[in-house]
């Protein structure tokens, strides 16, 4: 069962927040600003510690690293004490978690449905913006042994890339989303001495010399062919545009939306224009996409709208600032004309 | 003030010296010429208007999806770029084209974005083409600018040049 809502209660940024999610492809759109982000990291801590059955209060702590780990830091700041709420939902099992503005440590939440939300078989995956392979050699074990000052997601994706190969043959479909990524990012990915490298007909060539948007679809192809992303499982993808050329966007929309078809729930936070068209011109009907457009209503406070279409988004901040682009080459080529 | 209905479509001109169908009974050359569908004169220069609507009321969703898909792939450009150039010749030949001229393009589909509106803008800019050989000026250009529309941004850069969608007319049953 994959995640249905996210409900949000003076969280962060969000005064009242609720959401339904789709279980195949949710799109988050928004202005800088409007939490897609946090939304995302807050239904991967859930994620996460459905597997692993750590506290979902620490893990949100972890992922979100407020300062000096205050989990009261993760209240939104209105001047005076509050209390924050996060819930997830999978069906019928919900998680939630309360805690107010003056807590220090993470024991001290109210934690609600935590004993019937464990399952070993909820796999999840966050992809940061920013590429972790290339400066994977050494980081785990840092990261284990020392404090640095680094948002969990970072050291949880190093860990998914390091897992080994899933034991057997790989079905059609794996194969399929497989060979669609060597053949972009031409070659296969090994890992020696905890160092990432692509393999192809030239030779070895290690991540740090590889361009980083290739270096994410290799991240895609590790996660894959190790069998992280199975059916049942869930991928956060954080801004999957960042340092890709748009010839590949295609290749990545295609990967996702066949990652969606055999049952992987996909999370993807976007500001660009080229990914959204993919998304609509390559989905088809039977494919199950939910573009959700978070904005700031007239009182400030973040508001969502949900639509299957991306041109029903609305507001479309993205097509606003090509309209906006538009209005002034048009000034630019046609002056006073009509006015 | 000067109403065409074109279609479904009226478009309300204010301000202009003179606007006129240029694809009516007068033009009489349309067997071998092809024509925009109004001209729009102000003091300083030409408009030349051409109307696409396949969106009309109770227009089947999948023409308006086929229209999109001819639209993005350029296949509609053509026609455009042969109703300005006849249309200029003409104009020309009744020794009229003597002030510069803009060429506005509606396309009736709300959904068509402003990213594909400006890449189809840029794209009838080369073909049309406004600029002479090594993009240089022309010595006698036979078009200012041009620009591809659909009605909600029209309407925003056109306040003197405003269009509606009249409602359906009902249709009167044959006795």
């Amino acid at each position: 069962m994959t995640l249905t809502r996210v409900k949000l209660e003076r969280f962060t940024a969000f005064e009242d927040f609720d959401l339904k999610l789709s279980s195949g492809v949710n799109v988050l759109v928004g202005a800088n600003g409007t939490g897609k982000t946090h939304l995302m990291k807050v239904c991967y801590a859930a994620c996460d510690i459905a597997k692993s059955g750590a506290s979902f209060p620490d893990k949100l702590g972890s992922v979100f690293l407020p300062s000096g780990r205050s989990l009261g830091r993760l209240v939104k700041r209105r001047g005076r004490s509050s209390t924050a709420a996060a819930e997830v939902c999978r069906g019928n099992r919900s998680l939630r978690v309360s805690f107010s503005s003056h807590a220090k440590s993470f024991r001290s939440a109210t934690m609600k449905g935590a004993d019937g939300w464990v399952d070993s078989s909820l796999g999840c995956v966050y992809i940061p913006v920013k590429e972790m392979l290339s400066n994977a050699p050494g980081f785990r074990s840092m990261y284990a042994a020392r404090e640095v000052h680094f948002e969990e997601v970072y050291a949880d994706i190093l860990d998914r890339a390091y897992l080994p190969v899933l034991r057997g043959p790989a079905d059609r479909p794996r194969r399929r989303l497989l060979d669609a990524l060597q053949k972009a990012v031409d070659g296969k990915v090994i890992i020696k001495n905890e160092e990432f490298f692509l393999r192809n007909r030239q030779g070895e060539l290690e991540f740090s010399l590889l361009a980083e948007g290739m270096r994410k679809l290799a991240l895609l192809w590790l996660l894959i062919q190790n069998g992280t992303l199975l059916s049942g499982s869930v991928l956060f993808w954080d801004e999957p545009e960042t340092n890709l050329n748009p010839k590949l966007y295609g290749v990545l929309i295609d990967v996702l939306l066949e990652l969606q078809r055999s049952g992987v729930q996909v999370f993807l936070a976007t500001h660009d224009y080229v990914i959204l068209e993919e998304l609509d011109l390559r989905k088809t009907e039977e494919d199950d996409v939910a573009f959700h457009s978070l904005f700031r209503n007239e009182g400030g406070e973040i508001a969502c709208n949900t639509a299957d279409n991306y041109l029903d988004i609305h507001p479309n901040a993205i097509a606003e600032t090509f309209d906006d682009l538009y209005d002034r080459e048009i000034e630019r080529s046609l002056g006073g004309v009509g006015k | 003030m000067t109403v065409f209905v074109e279609g479904n479509l009226q478009l309300t001109v204010y301000g202009a010296k003179a606007a006129w169908r240029f694809d009516g009974d007068d033009h009489k050359l349309t067997h071998c010429m092809k024509a925009v569908d109004f001209v729009i004169e102000l003091e300083d220069s030409y408009q030349f208007i051409e109307f696409k609507d396949p969106q009309y009321p109770g227009a089947p969703p999948k023409e308006v999806d086929d229209y999109i898909g001819e639209f993005k792939a350029g296949r509609l450009d053509k026609q455009f770029q042969y109703k300005y150039r006849d249309s200029y010749l003409y104009e020309l030949a009744f020794e009229r084209a003597e002030k510069p001229i803009d060429y506005l393009m509606l396309i009736a589909i709300d959904t068509l974005t402003g990213a594909l509106l400006r890449h189809r803008k840029r794209e009838m800019e080369r073909k049309l083409p406004l600029w002479g050989p090594g993009k240089q000026q022309l010595p006698r250009p036979f078009i200012r600018g041009c620009g591809v529309f659909n009605i909600p941004l029209w309407n925003r850069r056109f306040p003197n040049y405003q269009i509606v969608r009249l409602p359906p007319q009902p249709s009167v049953p044959e006795i």
